[in-house]
Order: C-alpha cells, then sequence, then structure tokens
C-alpha cells in the first residue's frame, strides 16, 4: 500500500492511496467463491464452473471486494499517516480496472491542530448584585400575577381587563380574511392586537357593540392589508377583571411553603432568586470567558462537525417548538442554525483543548456535587442524583459539563476579573444578553425553573 | 442476411452444465426458433458475433407434460443449435448475450 497526503486547506487532507493489483485481484477471487453456493437455472447447486461463474458474478464480486479493501486501506493509511479525521471521508476511486493496481482518493477533514492561546490579560467583568428586599417583593408580585384569576366584572372595561368578544373586520364594506373570530379573550394593554384596536375597547361593558376603526401598521405581516383602513364589528360578550390573589397561607402553599408562614415563603422566594442569580453571574463569566478564548483562537472548524451541530440544534429546536418525534429535521433550513452550530463546535473543540493542555479531571465527588446543585431545582434532588450518577450516558454528560466548568474557571483565573455593582435585573438581563453560548446546562436549569413556577 | 432475422433465429445463449462443458471444445449452445435452418444459424452467428462457424446440430426439446388440476398439458418445447466455431475461434463473455 502507498499512500500519499495532500494538504488541500488547513484543516482539508487528500489522501492518494495505491493497492497492488494482485492483492485486489485474490481478494475478487476469494469474494467470487462465495458465489459458489448460489442456485443458477441450467447447473446443480455448487457445480457452476468457475469460468461461467466469473462472466456472470464477476463484476459484483469484485466491487465488493473493492470497497472492502477501499475500507480497510482507509483506515491503515489514517493509522500509518497518523491522522485524526473528524467525520466521514469522501472516497473516489480513480484506477479500479482488473490487473492494475486499485488507486482512490479520499478527501478528508481532521481536527484542528489547536495551538491554544491563553486569555491573559482580558478583562472580565463579573456582575454583582446584592437581593434587596424591593427585589423580593417585585417578584412575589410577579408571581401574584402570573397566579391571578380573572372573575366577570359588572363595570366598563378598563386598561388591564379581559374582555371576551367577537369581532369581524371590514375593508369598506368587504370582510376580509382572519379578520373574524368568535369568543376571542383579549386583554386590554396588553398589546397584542394591532394598535388602536384594544385602546378603543376601553369603557365599552358587555353587551356593547362597539365599532372600531384602526388602521394597519405599513409593516404589518399580511401584504395585502398593510397600511389599510378597516373597520371591526365587535361584540363584548363579557368583561373580566384581574383579581390578584391575596398573600396568604393558601398563596404560599402554590409554591410549596406548607406552613404559609410569610417569613418563610419570603425566605424561599430569596433563596430561589440567590439561585438564579448565582447561575446568572456564572453564566455571564462564562459566556465573556467563551467570547475571549473564541477571539483569541479562531480556528477552522471541519464542515461535518458542524453538520453534526446543526442536526442536533435542530432536533431541539423541532422539541421546542412540539413538533414531536416523527417531524423531518431536515426540512429545517441549514442556514438558521449555521452560525450557531459554528461556534459551538469552536467552543468545544477549545475547551477540550484546554481540558486537556492542563489536564483536568472531574472526581467522582465533583460530580456528585455538580449533579446535587443541578439537582437543587428539581422536586426530589437526591433521586434525580442518584438517576444522574448510575446512567452511563448523563454521567458523560455531567462529567463533560464539569470539565466545561473547571476549564472556563482555569481560564477566568488568568484573565483581568473585576466585579461591576449592578442590580439584580440588570444582572439577570447580563447573563441573557448572548443566548448563542448558552451552555446546555444553563437551558436545562431554565426548564426547571419553568416547572416551579407553573 | 439482415439484422432482424439474425436476432429472430438466434433467441438467446442456452447456459447449462452441459453447455459448459460443450464450451470448452469450442461449442456454443443457442436456443433458436422453431423455423431456424442450420444455415440461416450458422449466417446468424456469423453476422453476430463476427467468427467462422465450422458447423451447426440442431434438435427440437419437446416439453414436459404436466398435469394440473385442470387437466393435461405440455409445456413449450423449443429449438437448439450446437454451433461448432472453426479452430482458434472463441467467444468470450458467452453467458450475458441477449
Amino acid at each position: 500500500m502507498q499512500v500519499s497526503v495532500e494538504t488541500t486547506s488547513t484543516i482539508g487532507r487528500r489522501l492518494t492511496i495505491q493497492v497492488p493489483a494482485a492483492q485486489v485481484d485474490q481478494a475478487a477471487d476469494a469474494q467470487l467463491k462465495k458465489f459458489q453456493g448460489r442456485r443458477m437455472n441450467g447447473f446443480r447447486p455448487g457445480k457452476v464452473p468457475a469460468k461461467v461463474l466469473h462472466s456472470r458474478f464477476g463484476a459484483e464480486a469484485r466491487n465488493e471486494a473493492v470497497s472492502e479493501i477501499i475500507r480497510e486501506n482507509y483506515v491503515k493509511a489514517l493509522s500509518e499517516e497518523s491522522l485524526n479525521p473528524a467525520g466521514f471521508p469522501e472516497i473516489e476511486p480513480t484506477v479500479n480496472e482488473p490487473g492494475k493496481d486499485l488507486e482512490f482518493v479520499a478527501s478528508i477533514e481532521v481536527y484542528p491542530q489547536i495551538e491554544l492561546k491563553g486569555i491573559e490579560g482580558t478583562s472580565i467583568e463579573r456582575p454583582k448584585a446584592s437581593i434587596t428586599d424591593a427585589d423580593v417583593d417585585e417578584m412575589i408580585e410577579s408571581l401574584r400575577k402570573q397566579a391571578a384569576d380573572w372573575s366577570t366584572a359588572e363595570r366598563a372595561a378598563a386598561e388591564g381587563d379581559q374582555v371576551k368578544i367577537d369581532f369581524e373586520g371590514f375593508l369598506g364594506d368587504e370582510p376580509f380574511e382572519g379578520g373574524k373570530a368568535e369568543g376571542h379573550e383579549l386583554v386590554l394593554g396588553s398589546n397584542s392586537f394591532i394598535p388602536g384596536f384594544e385602546d378603543q375597547l376601553v369603557g365599552a361593558s358587555a353587551g356593547d357593540e362597539p365599532t372600531i376603526k384602526v388602521t394597519f401598521p405599513e409593516d404589518y405581516q399580511a401584504e395585502h392589508l398593510a397600511g389599510q383602513e378597516a373597520t371591526f364589528k365587535t361584540r363584548v360578550h363579557e368583561v373580566k377583571e384581574q383579581a390578584l390573589p391575596e398573600i396568604d397561607a393558601e398563596f404560599t402553599k402554590r409554591f410549596g411553603v406548607e406552613s404559609g408562614d410569610l417569613a418563610e415563603f419570603k425566605a424561599e422566594v430569596r433563596k430561589n432568586m440567590e439561585r438564579e442569580l448565582d447561575t446568572a453571574v456564572e453564566n455571564s463569566v462564562k459566556q465573556q470567558v467563551i467570547e475571549a478564548l473564541k477571539s483569541a483562537n479562531p480556528i477552522e472548524v471541519p464542515k461535518s462537525l458542524i453538520q453534526q451541530e446543526i442536526d442536533a440544534l435542530k432536533r431541539q429546536a423541532a422539541q421546542q417548538f412540539g413538533l414531536g418525534e416523527d417531524f423531518d429535521v431536515s426540512q429545517l433550513p441549514n442556514e438558521l442554525f449555521e452560525e450557531q452550530g459554528k461556534s459551538r463546535v469552536q467552543v468545544g473543540l477549545l475547551l477540550a483543548e484546554v481540558v486537556s493542555a492542563n489536564s483536568l479531571e472531574a472526581s467522582d465527588e465533583e460530580l456528585r456535587g455538580f449533579g446535587e446543585k443541578i439537582a437543587q431545582q428539581y422536586q426530589q434532588p437526591e433521586q434525580v442524583v442518584e438517576q444522574y450518577l448510575n446512567n452511563e450516558q448523563m454521567k458523560n454528560q455531567l462529567k463533560s459539563a464539569v470539565l466545561e466548568n473547571k476549564a472556563v474557571e482555569k481560564l477566568a483565573e488568568s484573565a483581568n476579573v473585576s466585579d461591576k455593582e449592578m442590580s439584580y435585573q440588570d444582572a439577570l438581563a447580563a447573563a441573557q444578553a448572548n443566548p448563542a453560548a448558552e451552555s446546555e446546562e444553563a437551558s436545562e436549569s431554565a426548564e426547571a425553573k419553568d416547572e416551579e413556577n407553573s | 442476411m439482415n439484422q432482424e432475422r439474425v436476432f429472430k433465429v438466434l433467441l438467446g445463449p442456452h447456459m447449462t452444465e452441459k453447455a459448459a462443458i460443450a464450451a470448452e471444445n469450442n461449442q456454443y449452445v443457442f436456443k433458436v426458433s422453431s423455423d431456424a435452418t442450420k444455415l440461416e444459424i450458422k449466417k446468424a452467428v456469423e453476422a453476430l458475433f463476427d467468427k467462422k462457424v465450422a458447423g451447426v446440430q440442431v434438435l427440437n426439446v419437446k416439453g414436459k407434460a404436466k398435469r394440473t388440476a385442470r387437466g393435461e398439458g405440455f409445456r413449450s418445447g423449443y429449438r437448439k443449435a450446437y454451433v461448432t466455431l472453426a479452430a482458434g475461434e472463441t467467444l468470450e463473455d458467452f453467458t450475458g448475450n441477449e
């Protein structure tokens, strides 16, 4: 076997591999023998002469033998040249004739050789915020709003009320498509309708039939309606007002504080907020570190890895939109995820390099500790931790997350980290500023939180 | 002999164990149409493969008698030709023809 390697780009390699004719022909003959037992009209089984067999199955046997040889020699060539390919090769036979040396070209992309540049001297801002009582109260207020009930009110609708209406829209005298609904529940001031619509319903009470004149905005998504003046005939069935629940024992019970003690409830809320803040601070620092790392090390990454990542992202997206298991993710356009996929691959490779460069390890205790931290957000933390540690796959995920965090920590040590005072809200917002770099466990914890709140 | 008649006369190769042995003696076996004559077959093979033919032997193969629930019947038979090529001529890849 002869191998020659060409470098087509920084990560692209072209392997030209030659295999001696004798070896290929021998393999083809061996393959042909396997056809011996095959039933053929006019012959007793096993009595087909070699010549007949050759003329009937020769080409087929050779194809099989050649693809087998290509596979073997490709792998052998890789280990001889000590290449580390990413994804699958593109293989093209150039000479494939009986009696001649087999020659084929394999184009592959290798993992980039990373010469890691540290992020020394990069300044990173660590958000520093303390949770004030006002923040806690605000949080409780928003919890109340989430838990609000709507109750029928015998009065004219005001801003913030919910009205149940039928409506039908007309352009001039013509009703237009999609402009009709019955029993629609609309919160006034929620700005879910075209501007002006909700304002004109303020003051209407149950049984009224106000006519509403609005102009569709110029940038309205339905083109035939954009900029048009329309009239809506409406009918108000019901006006409901928002009833915020009292902060009492019953309210606190909804959020898992059985005793109904207000102080305890507040402490619980504060604890949750602190946890959220901690995660936010961590994420914010992590994002900055990763950003810095990425800009310090611009690397080219193999397309096949990007494609893998894109596919994973697509599946995730499909899940988020609730498209179901059997939704064909290849329908989603690649371009949507390309940037994100590429940056994730880059980050993954760079962080892996940091991990191996510093020979970081994750011990079982660390895994447990990290698992417990994640599990806090669930109802039965112990069970979740056990589940994580007993499942090989999940354990590996946990491990890579721990290693990733350690790598980030290590990097953060070398950078100039400065504390920056900001309010609780700002700190949370800062962490969400760059969702592209959001790591998996961050989104996981966000999901867990959603469950808790609902 | 025109091309059309060539394909009408020669129906296809007849590849069996016996035919494989015959091929070693430079004899090739064809199914031919039931009205083909030795001379026609000779000319057809010479035209199609561009080889010199030394001689042709023909025979009619009778169809097997078969009984079914619907009564008795015969499978259709066919006419078979052993074509001996002139010394030194061979047919490669005979099996794949027609």
